[in-house]
């Protein structure tokens, strides 16, 4: 009798041999997990079976605290939610405020907060590129070339409104201020940077072949099913579904642009997420454009507002394209300076949510790619 | 003496308003009732808990009506009247979107869960049950999501102190020996 395995057992193994699941911890504290964010996976080898995610670690009180502060205080708690994109956080909360209360914002404030929310989607989308191209495994190199674009815009904003990640440039009415003397010089250059920043990237990662074969057909998921778990923004895009609620329910002054909603090629695998994600940041641009070209002028606060804003009953609820998926408010008055109750949907919450799904059957090494496509940021999850 | 011709008593009831997606809600399913009042930008149906299955199902599954996106759900402490859950959902194939009220009378935080309709209701109703307390019966896996998971509090009813130090002293008299 051979001392050596027969072909039979040596690709699969003796029949007896018994096989254990293997508990693995990811987190909280961990580079993959972009912030406080933990999973315990289950692995079958180097198969993932099961997945259970845990948040909460970065958990403020976001809606407790907004009950009880005055509508203009709780402003600052908003932009560390997305503190990636804090400006159209802003947005849909003053948006919020602003239909409860019923107070029409000047024209000039409608067109530079649009143009303020692009360019901090452009900054987000930058991030999560250049974190997801280090995900893969393009060590540093991908992430100091987003990180060069997103400094150049986090300046722009600085001087715009003294601060770079949590502005509160916006107010219920308006803007805080009206935007410096030589804007427009400076955003044209601040484009043609951009553009240039996603030139980079492109040819570092959607040229490379490495880099597109390790993303390609991983984590599939169809349009239907994105649906049914609450997937939105880049990630049902890359379905191959164009949903965008910038086209698809206006708000602000969106339908005064022209700009297109890139789609996935239908897969809406890991690969088609980064792709729709590269095409956004560049409609973005346009937008930015358009801004500069249409930028009426006038006040860009109203004039006539109340010291102290004041509600009776009222609700709504404001859909916003943030820039991980749809952004909504739902505020509620009922009297008073305070709302009685403010909650954020969160788009990185509910991608969050359907993580179970598209990790189990891939590997372990795939699962921190497949988080890392899904561009959380875990301020907007935990609240 | 002219006496009047007595009409008899009748209950002047007004018939039911049904705005917007209402209309068409209360077309394709006529034997669900339900109060139907506009909100600053859309229209709110208030259902009792036990229609709200049904509601749903019929919201999801009806060619016309094709709620396919369980988009949020607001879980709100009204104090004397009870406990509010307000689902959002929004259709993709046909543009529209309606606010659905539950209502919970106080002491009776049961509510059916939606999580066989829609995946995306799980977290929701997680996120509802330890910020408020609903309970809602049949969810695969109800436990505290954001909170810590021995910590049973609601912290966002109206009763919840905001201040740490109440916090604290009122965790340790429901458990005593409690680490903060």
């Amino acid at each position: 009798m051979s001392i050596w395995p027969t072909e039979r057992e040596y690709i699969a193994g003796p029949e007896d041999f018994e096989t254990v699941d293997m508990t693995i911890n990811i987190g909280p504290a961990h580079p993959a997990t972009h912030g406080v964010f933990r999973m315990i996976l289950t692995v079958d080898g180097e198969r993932v079976v099961d997945c259970e995610p845990f948040i909460g670690y970065l958990h403020r009180g976001l809606e407790k605290l907004t009950e009880n502060a005055d509508y203009r205080q709780a402003m600052g708690w908003w932009d560390r939610t997305d503190y990636l994109a804090g400006m159209s956080c802003e947005m849909a909360y003053c948006m919020a405020v602003e239909k409860l209360a019923g107070i029409q914002i000047p024209e000039r404030a409608e067109y530079i907060r649009v143009m303020m929310a692009e360019l901090s989607r452009i900054a987000s989308h930058f991030i999560a590129i250049g974190s997801f191209g280090q995900d893969v495994g393009s060590f540093g190199t991908s992430f100091t070339y987003a990180w060069r674009e997103r400094e150049r815009i986090y300046d722009f904003f600085e001087e715009v409104a003294g601060d770079r990640m949590f502005p509160t440039y916006l107010r219920p009415g308006g803007l805080q201020m009206d935007l410096p003397e030589n804007y427009e010089p400076r955003v044209r250059w601040l484009i043609n940077s951009i553009r240039q920043g996603i030139d980079d990237l492109d040819g570092l990662l959607t040229g490379n072949e490495i880099f597109v074969e390790r993303c390609r057909g991983l984590s599939e998921i169809n349009t239907e099913r994105a649906i049914n778990l609450g997937l939105t923004g880049p990630m049902i895009r890359a379905t191959g579904y164009a949903w965008d609620i910038r086209k698809d329910v206006p708000y602000s002054v969106y339908d005064q642009f022209d700009f297109e909603i890139p789609t996935g090629f239908g897969t809406g695998d890991v690969l088609d997420r980064y792709l729709v994600r590269m095409a956004e940041m560049y409609q973005s641009t346009r937008i930015v454009e358009q801004c500069l070209d249409k930028l009426p002028g006038g006040l860009v606060l109203h004039p006539d507002l109340p010291k102290t804003i004041r509600i009776d009953d009222a609700e709504c609820y404001i859909r916003t394209e943030g820039t991980k998926g749809e952004y909504s408010v739902y505020g509620m008055a009922r009297g008073g300076n305070k709302p009685y109750r403010m909650k954020l949907r969160s788009p990185s919450f509910c991608n969050l949510s359907a993580l179970k799904e598209l990790v189990v059957g891939h590997y372990v090494a795939d699962a921190v790619i497949i988080l890392g496509s899904l561009d959380i940021v875990l301020g907007e999850v935990d609240k | 003496m002219s006496q009047e011709p007595q009409s008899p008593a009748v209950e002047e009831t007004p018939a039911p308003q049904y705005p917007g997606i209402a209309a068409l809600i209360h077309k394709k399913l006529p034997s669900i009732p339900f109060v139907a009042t506009e909100t600053k930008d859309n229209v709110d149906l208030r259902i009792g808990p036990e229609n709200l299955l049904e509601l749903a199902r019929g919201l999801k599954e009806t060619p016309g009506l094709d709620f396919d996106f369980f988009n949020n759900l607001t879980a709100i402490d009204m104090q004397e009247e009870g406990l509010y859950a307000k689902y959002f959902f929004a259709s993709y194939k046909q543009h529209h979107d309606v606010q659905v009220t539950v209502v919970t009378p106080p002491g009776e935080p049961n509510i059916p869960s939606l999580t066989g309709l829609w995946g995306a209701a799980n977290w929701h109703e997680r996120e509802a049950y330890e910020m408020v307390g609903l309970v809602f019966d049949g969810h695969p896996d109800l436990k505290n999501l954001l909170l810590d998971e021995d910590l049973h509090i609601h912290p966002l009813l109206k009763a919840h102190p905001l201040v740490k130090a109440e916090i604290v002293q009122g965790i340790e008299d429901a458990t005593p020996g409690f680490k903060f």
